[in-house]
C-alpha cells in the first residue's frame, strides 16, 4: 500500500509533465537532450544557491522573513539565469539553421525552413521549461519522497490537514506547470521583444514563491495552495493565448504564401 | 514531414546511448533499494583485497585503506589489460573471445542467478529448482551466444549487455562506501591515461583492432544507430531504432529488477573470481568502431551479390569498419566474402553519404562514436565499454544509499558528462575515455549535493516553501 502511496505521491507532481513527455518529447531526441541540458541548469542554480546560503542555514523556523529574502534572492537568480538561457539557446538556433542548412540544401526550400523554426520553436521552449519544471518537481517533491515508501506518513504541523507528501506534491505540480509555460512566454517575448511578456515572466515566478509564503502561517496553505493554482491556471492561459495566436498567424501566412 | 527530419533525427546517436545507460542506472538503483535493507557480509573481492573497512574505523585509516585499495585495483585492471593487448597482439583472438564468452557465462549463470534466488526469495514466487535451473540455464546460454555470435538481434546482444552491466554493478555497490568512491576517481584517472596516454593499454587495443581490421575482443555496447543503408527514411529509422533498442533494453533489464536482491549467494570464493571477471569487463572500456550499416549489410548483401564480382580483386579498401561485422558473423574461413561483400555496400552508400551531409564530423549526431569511444567518419556507432556502464551505475547506486536527491544530481551529472563526451568525441574524431568526465561530474555532484543542497532544500521544503 505504502509503496502505491509513493508512487501516487510522485504522479501527482509528474504525472502531466510525464506524459508531455512522452506524447511529445520522448519522440524527439533533441527535445530530450533539450530537456536533460535545462535540468542540469536548474540543478546547477540550485547548488549554487543553496551554496550562497549554506552558511545562514539552517533558519529560524518562526521567523518568516529570512524565508522571504530567499525566496526573492533564488528567484532573481534563476530568472537571471533564465536569460542566460535564452542567449545560449539563440546561438544553439543559429547552429542548429546552419545545420539544417547544410544537410538539406539539396531538398529543402526555404520556406521549410521557416517552417521547422515556427513548428519547433515552441517544442523546444517548452522543453526547456519542462526541463526547469522537472528540476523542480524532483528536487523538491521527489527526492524527498523516500519515506512515503515506508509504513507511516508525515504531517507537518503548519498544515495539519493534508499529509507534507501529498501537499508538497500538489504544490509541485503547480510549480512544474509555472515553470514549464513561463519559459514558453518569456523566450517567446524575448524572441519578439515584447516588453510585457519579458517582464511578466519574472513576476510570475516572484508571485508563485511568494504565495508559498502563506504557508508559513497556521493552515496557510488552505489558502496558499488555492492562491498558486491560480497563478499557475493564469500562466497557463496566457501561453495558450500566445501560441494560439501564433499558430493562426502561421496558417495566415502559409495560406497567404500557398 | 521531410522539414521534421532534421530535429527529428539530431542527437539520435545520443539518445541512443544514454537511454541503455539510464536504464541501467535506474535497474541497479532499483536492485540497491531492496538490497539495502538486507545485512550483507562484507565481500572480499579483488576490489578490496588490501583493506576491509569496518564503519567503527577512524577516518585516517579508512583513507589510506581506501587509497591502498583502489591502487591494487586499478594495478590490476592494467595488469589484465596489458594481458589482453598482448594476447590480442599475438593473434589469440579465438582464445581472447572464448574467455570472454566463459566470462559472460559465468557472471550470468553466477551472479545472474543469485540475483534471480534472491528475487524468488523476495517475492516468494512460487518456482521449484528444476524450473528455475532450466530458466536460468537458458537465459545464460543465450547470453553467452549473444555476446560474440552473429545472427542474434542487435537488441538481444544489447539487453544482454545492459542485463550485464546491471547484475556487476549491483555486486559492486557492496564494497563500502570509501573504497567505492576511491576506486570510482581512481579508475576515471587510469581510464583517461590508458586511453589518450601514448603506450596506454586502451589505446594500443583500439590502434591494434583498426589497424588489422578486427573487431575489438571486448564487450562494448553497441549502440547501432539505425540508419537503413541509404536514404532518407534512415532518419525516421534511426530514432525508432533507438527507441526499441531502449525498450528493449528495459525489457531485459525489468528481469532481474523486478527483484531487487542480493547477491548474498555469491560466496568470497566465487566473489573474487567475479571479481577478476570484472576486471576484465572493465578492459572492454575500450572500444571500437564499427560500422553500423553493416547491420544491413547481412540484408543488403544479397543484392549486392551481384554487383560483388567486380570488386573482388580490392577486398581491402581502408573501409575497415566494415570488416568487421564479419568477425562475429562468420567464420574466419568465409570472412573474404563477406568483407568483399561489405567493401561494396560501403562504396555503394558514399555518394549517399556526402549527399547527405555525412562526411561532416562535426554534426554530432552522425558522428560516430564509441565510447571509449573511438570515432570513424566512415562508421557509425558507437560504442560504450560494458565497463562504463558498469562503474556509471555503481556511482549512482552508492549514492541512492545516501538519498534520492543523490541519485538525481548523479544521474543528471553522469548523463550531461557523457554527452560532454559524445561531443569531445564527434569534435576529435578518436577514442576517447567515457569515464572521467561523467565520474568527476558524478563525484562532484554528490559531495556538493549532500553537504549543500540537501539542508537547504529539505529547509526550505519542511516549511513549505518553494520558488
Amino acid at each position: 500500500m505504502t509503496v502505491a502511496a509513493g508512487i501516487g505521491y510522485a504522479l501527482v507532481a509528474l504525472g502531466p509533465s510525464l506524459s508531455l513527455f512522452v506524447s511529445v518529447i520522448s519522440r524527439k531526441p533533441f527535445l530530450i537532450l533539450t530537456v536533460l541540458s535545462s535540468t542540469l541548469l536548474w540543478l546547477v542554480s540550485l547548488i549554487i544557491l543553496s551554496g550562497l546560503w549554506r552558511p545562514f542555514l539552517p533558519l529560524k523556523a518562526n521567523v518568516w522573513w529570512p524565508y522571504a529574502l530567499l525566496v526573492v534572492t533564488s528567484v532573481c537568480f534563476q530568472e537571471g539565469l533564465r536569460f542566460l538561457f535564452w542567449k545560449v539557446y539563440k546561438r544553439l538556433e543559429d547552429v542548429l539553421d546552419s545545420f539544417a542548412d547544410r544537410i538539406s540544401r539539396p531538398r529543402l526550400f526555404l520556406t521549410d525552413k521557416l517552417q521547422i523554426a515556427l513548428d519547433y520553436s515552441s517544442q523546444l521552449h517548452a522543453a526547456g521549461g519542462l526541463g526547469h519544471g522537472v528540476a523542480h518537481a524532483v528536487f523538491f517533491c521527489l527526492s524527498l519522497l523516500t519515506p512515503a515508501f515506508g509504513p507511516a506518513t508525515f504531517y507537518v504541523e503548519r498544515c495539519s490537514k493534508v499529509p507534507f507528501f501529498l501537499i508538497s506534491a500538489i504544490i509541485g505540480l503547480a510549480f512544474v506547470t509555472i515553470h514549464t509555460f513561463s519559459m514558453v512566454i518569456a523566450f517567446e517575448g524575448y524572441a519578439k521583444g515584447n516588453r510585457v511578456d519579458q517582464v511578466i515572466v519574472p513576476v510570475i515566478h516572484l508571485a508563485a514563491g511568494m504565495l508559498t509564503l502563506v504557508n508559513f502561517a497556521s493552515e496557510g496553505c488552505v489558502i496558499g495552495v488555492p492562491l498558486l493554482y491560480l497563478v499557475a491556471s493564469l500562466t497557463l492561459v496566457h501561453c495558450g493565448k500566445m501560441v494560439w495566436q501564433r499558430l493562426l498567424e502561421t496558417r495566415n501566412q502559409s495560406s497567404a504564401s500557398g | 514531414m521531410d522539414s521534421s527530419s532534421i530535429l527529428d533525427s539530431l542527437g539520435v546517436e545520443i539518445i541512443g546511448v544514454m537511454a541503455p545507460v539510464s536504464i541501467c542506472m535506474f535497474l541497479v538503483v532499483l536492485l540497491t533499494y531492496s538490497l539495502s535493507v538486507t545485512s550483507d557480509p562484507q565481500i572480499r573481492t579483488a576490489a578490496n583485497l588490501i583493506y576491509i573497512e569496518n564503519p567503527s574505523d577512524s577516518a585516517t585509516v579508512k583513507l589510506e585503506g581506501s587509497l591502498a585499495n583502489a591502487i591494487v585495483f586499478v594495478v590490476l585492471v592494467a595488469a589484465v589489460t596489458f594481458i589482453l593487448v598482448l594476447l590480442f597482439y599475438y593473434n589469440f583472438t579465438n582464445f581472447l573471445k572464448h574467455y570472454m564468452r566463459f566470462s559472460a557465462f559465468f557472471v550470468l549463470g553466477t551472479m545472474g542467478g543469485a540475483i534471480f534466488l534472491s528475487i524468488i526469495q523476495h517475492f516468494s514466487i512460487p518456482v521449484d529448482s528444476i524450473t528455475c535451473f532450466i530458466l536460468l540455464f537458458n537465459f545464460t546460454i543465450l547470453g553467452t551466444l549473444s555476446v560474440f555470435a552473429g545472427g542474434i538481434p542487435i537488441v538481444l546482444r544489447q539487453c544482454y549487455m545492459v542485463v550485464m552491466g546491471i547484475v556487476v554493478a549491483a555486486w559492486f555497490t557492496k564494497l563500502p562506501e570509501w573504497t567505492t568512491w576511491f576506486i570510482l576517481v581512481a579508475l576515471a584517472l587510469y581510464d583517461l591515461v590508458a586511453v589518450l596516454a601514448p603506450g596506454g593499454p586502451l589505446k594500443l587495443l583500439v590502434e591494434l583492432a583498426s589497424s588489422r581490421d578486427e573487431e575489438l575482443p571486448a564487450m562494448v555496447y553497441e549502440a547501432r544507430p539505425t540508419v537503413s543503408s541509404g536514404n532518407q527514411g534512415r532518419n525516421h529509422g534511426s530514432s525508432l531504432r533507438a527507441l526499441v533498442g531502449g525498450g528493449g533494453g528495459g525489457g531485459g533489464g525489468g528481469v532481474s529488477d523486478s527483484g531487487s536482491v542480493e547477491l548474498q549467494a555469491v560466496r568470497n570464493h566465487d566473489a573474487t573470481q567475479l571479481g577478476m571477471g570484472n576486471s576484465h569487463n572493465l578492459d572492454y572500456n575500450a572500444v571500437a568502431v564499427r560500422d553500423i550499416d553493416n547491420v544491413d549489410g547481412n540484408g543488403n548483401g544479397n543484392r549486392d551479390v551481384v554487383e560483388r564480382s567486380p570488386v573482388v580483386g580490392n577486398p581491402r579498401e581502408g573501409h575497415f569498419a566494415s570488416a568487421i561485422s564479419s568477425e562475429h558473423s562468420t567464420a574466419v574461413g568465409t570472412r573474404g566474402n563477406i568483407e568483399d561483400r561489405d567493401t561494396v555496400i560501403d562504396e555503394e552508400m558514399s555518394p549517399l553519404v556526402e549527399l547527405m551531409g555525412w562526411g561532416d564530423n562535426r554534426e554530432e549526431p552522425r558522428g560516430l562514436e564509441e565510447l571509449d569511444n573511438y570515432v570513424d567518419s566512415s562508421n557509425r556507432g558507437i560504442k560504450l565499454g560494458l565497463g562504463d556502464f558498469i562503474f556509471y551505475s555503481v556511482l549512482v547506486g552508492r549514492a541512492a544509499m545516501y538519498d534520492l536527491m543523490t541519485v538525481y544530481a548523479c544521474y543528471l551529472a553522469i548523463i550531461s558528462g557523457l554527452g560532454c563526451t559524445l561531443i569531445l568525441l564527434s569534435v576529435y574524431n578518436r577514442a576517447l575515455p567515457a569515464l572521467p568526465i561523467s565520474i568527476m561530474l558524478g563525484v562532484v555532484f554528490y559531495f556538493l549535493t549532500r553537504l549543500l543542497m540537501e539542508p537547504f532544500v529539505v529547509g526550505m521544503t519542511t516549511n513549505l516553501m518553494m520558488f
